[in-house]
């Protein structure tokens, strides 16, 4: 198995390119992914190779993959379907390593797809060529200058993205680069001819950059080998895979056989093998990041330092909620907090420092109580100049921002840049620490 | 009674409820006390030697659901109930198929009441054998409140599994109701884990009710599903 995955370097850090089907029309997919490539600073040779053009944005083009001066380990191949077979025998000819198959055509479009992906797979194999695909989205590792993928994204973090959906792959890294935490690389799965899921958990809890897996999959390719993985993996994954509505149980003359609907048999096994599962695409990006960069409390005890009431009852609700122990601050700490707070301040759990609460006030707080907890959630609930600084970058508050406009946009920003996720909602932030307490990482300090 | 079930041998899809009952016997659970009767006279005799009150219940190849065909008679308190629920059984075999073949009925004793909570074995063709838990009843009937684990399944993830359910709280002391026996549980789901893991033969399993005490628990009801037939209808 470690064999398998080791493979996938051309496929991720190649020392060079090809771009079969490269275009010269900027609104063709051939186009858009060799400027990516480009345009995400890839250092070593990109072949654009295109039997009609000289040359595409100002690169060399050449008319076959055999004619190409130098070996591309990683073909990234845009042609019609038809084609990729032979183009794949051509790849190999040439002693390319990685393959990533953007065209379409393939299983999803019937039998003749299927029996090309067939072919397209034996010839792959046949030459000791590792192919993402096809029809996927492609492949993006913005620690090597390769977005092979689109849109152009090249933020890089610690999450790493795996989907049969090159939409929700793409929204995800979308998200993490706006919030400016990135991503350690994504793939686009496509059809999963040849690498899938089991694959990748494989790759990327091996790889130095990521802390935590995101994966959506609509089913997983082959149960045994992705049970493997998930066993073996040491960082948190994220699932997220629709079906929970899908009829698909079986009239059965066996009760368990009706009642054992595909999803709640899923449902079973991510639990048995320590998966976490999100609902929606939110909780992916959520708990993924959560997962990536907090490490899991030693319980559950857990106090809100709020400067909003409101949103620190629905925070404390929805913790309670999802098993979290809304403590009483203990005595001793609410008389040392009650020595220096304005009298309009609420101690309790949550404790409400209210709408004039400054950075200083949350420290102040933080300093006093912090020690009676297993964590504290920190909400910030207005426009409070310098709450970045407020938390201790080793070891990191669950923190909500919301109500703050511009200085929240700022301080948020500055937060993600130090490698603080913020949640934009209490009610997201609570169900990020939830997964944190049963799936994060162990340890008191976050790693950064 | 030491009844060695060859399966291998087995036509059909299903065992006989009484072959039901005496494989998962032979594998350590807890089987409600019965015996098999080809007549009036024997399912009374029967009943004398288990003691009152009795179920009977009709053993065909041909009646999958028996309580459509009278097949089932609950409750009975003596000689003369069990010697006419015995002819309501046959009548009602008759009646719902013409030329069933009718292996006599099962006599069991009534368990005393309990909590019903079901087991079973299912075999996943992405993931393979699983086993389930669930409150017996209209939780699983209506809420679908059950909850599976892939096979091995380890002592943890029987308990993890008893716990997920939305119905747990039933199962722990309250308002005067006894806690339930929940070790006795994670035994019998470990002992169907290894039944599934030696017995490829076997497709699914119900045991729908087994009724849980505060001590131990019982096995009221057994069906036993092989491989080739599915028991898809």
């Amino acid at each position: 198995m470690r064999a398998n995955s080791d493979n996938l370097t051309a496929i991720f850090t190649p020392k060079s390119v090809a771009v079969i089907g490269a275009s010269t029309s900027p609104e063709k997919l051939g186009f858009q992914i060799l400027k990516n490539i480009r345009d995400a600073g890839f250092k070593g040779p990109i072949y654009p190779v295109n039997p009609k053009a000289t040359s595409i944005l100002d690169l060399p083009c050449f008319p076959s993959i055999a004619q190409v001066e130098g070996t591309p380990e990683l073909a990234v191949i845009i042609v019609p379907a038809g084609t990729v077979p032979a183009t794949l025998a051509a790849c190999g000819a040439k002693g390319v390593k990685g393959a990533i198959v953007i065209s379409g055509g393939f299983s999803e479009s019937g039998p003749e797809g299927e029996s090309l992906q067939r072919q397209a797979l034996e010839v792959a194999r046949e030459h000791k060529i590792r192919m993402v695909g096809p029809n996927c989205q492609g492949v993006n590792n913005p620690y090597h200058g390769l977005c092979a993928s689109w849109p152009l994204l090249t933020m890089r973090g610690t999450i790493a993205v795996v989907s049969q959906s090159g939409t929700v792959a793409a929204a995800l890294m979308d998200w993490a680069a706006q919030e400016g935490i990135g991503v350690s690389a994504l793939v686009s799965m496509g059809n999963r001819a040849d690498v899938d899921e089991a694959d990748l958990i494989e790759y990327f809890d091996g790889d130095a950059q990521t802390r935590a897996i995101a994966l959506y999959i609509e089913g997983v390719k082959d149960g045994p080998r992705f049970l493997a993985a998930a066993k073996r993996a040491r960082k948190p994954i994220v699932v997220l895979k629709p079906g929970r509505t899908e009829k698909g149980r079986q009239a059965a003359e066996s009760h368990t056989k009706s009642l054992a609907g595909r999803d709640e048999v899923y449902q079973g096994a991510f639990r048995q093998f320590g998966i976490c599962r999100a609902e929606t695409l939110h909780e992916l990006y959520d708990f993924s990041k959560v997962l990536a960069y907090l490490r899991r409390p030693p319980g559950r005890k857990v106090l809100f330092v709020t400067s909003s009431g409101g949103c620190g009852v629905l925070a404390a609700d929805v913790a309670a909620g999802e098993g979290l122990d809304v403590a009483p601050l203990p005595e001793a700490v609410a008389s040392q907090l009650r020595s220096f707070l304005p009298r309009h301040c609420v101690v309790n759990n949550p404790l409400d420092l209210t709408g004039d609460a400054t950075a200083q006030m949350y420290k102040d707080v933080l300093a006093a109580a912090r020690g009676s907890f297993d964590v504290v959630t920190v909400i910030f609930g207005d426009p409070i100049v310098g709450a970045s600084e407020v938390i201790d970058r080793d070891d990191p508050e669950l923190v909500v921002f919301l109500g703050g406009a511009e200085v929240e946009r700022e301080e948020g920003r500055r937060l993600h840049a130090r490698g603080v996720p913020v949640f934009p909602t209490p009610e997201r932030g609570m169900r990020a620490l939830a997964q944190l307490a049963r799936f994060g990482l162990p340890g008191e300090k976050a790693h950064r | 009674m030491t009844l060695k079930v060859g399966l291998g041998q087995r036509e059909g899809r299903y065992l006989l409820e009484p072959e039901a009952l005496a494989l998962i016997k032979a594998a350590g659970l807890p089987v409600i006390e019965h015996r098999t009767a080809r007549s009036a006279e024997e399912a009374i005799s029967a009943a004398g030697q288990l003691g009152y009150p009795v179920a009977l219940k009709v053993v065909s190849r041909e009646i999958v659901h028996k309580s459509d065909a009278d097949g089932v008679q609950l409750d009975l308190r003596d000689a003369a109930a069990v010697g006419a629920a015995y002819r309501r059984v046959m009548d009602g075999a008759a009646r719902h198929h013409a030329d069933a073949r009718v292996d006599g009925v099962l006599v069991c004793r009534m368990a005393k009441p309990g909590v019903e909570v079901i087991l079973g074995l299912t075999r996943d063709p992405q993931f393979g054998p699983a086993l389930m838990f669930g409150l017996g009843g209209i939780f699983v009937e209506i809420f679908r409140d059950v909850a599976f684990r892939l096979v091995p399944v380890s002592e943890l993830d029987a308990t993890e599994m008893i716990r997920e359910i939305k119905g747990f709280p039933l199962l722990l002391a309250a308002r005067g109701r006894p806690a339930r026996d929940l070790a006795t549980v994670v035994r019998c789901l470990l002992t169907l884990s290894r039944l599934a893991q030696s017995r490829p033969e076997i497709d699914a399993i119900d045991l729908n009710p087994v009724i849980l005490y505060e001590e131990g628990c019982v096995v009221v009801d057994a069906k036993v599903f092989l491989t080739g037939g599915d028991g898809r209808s």
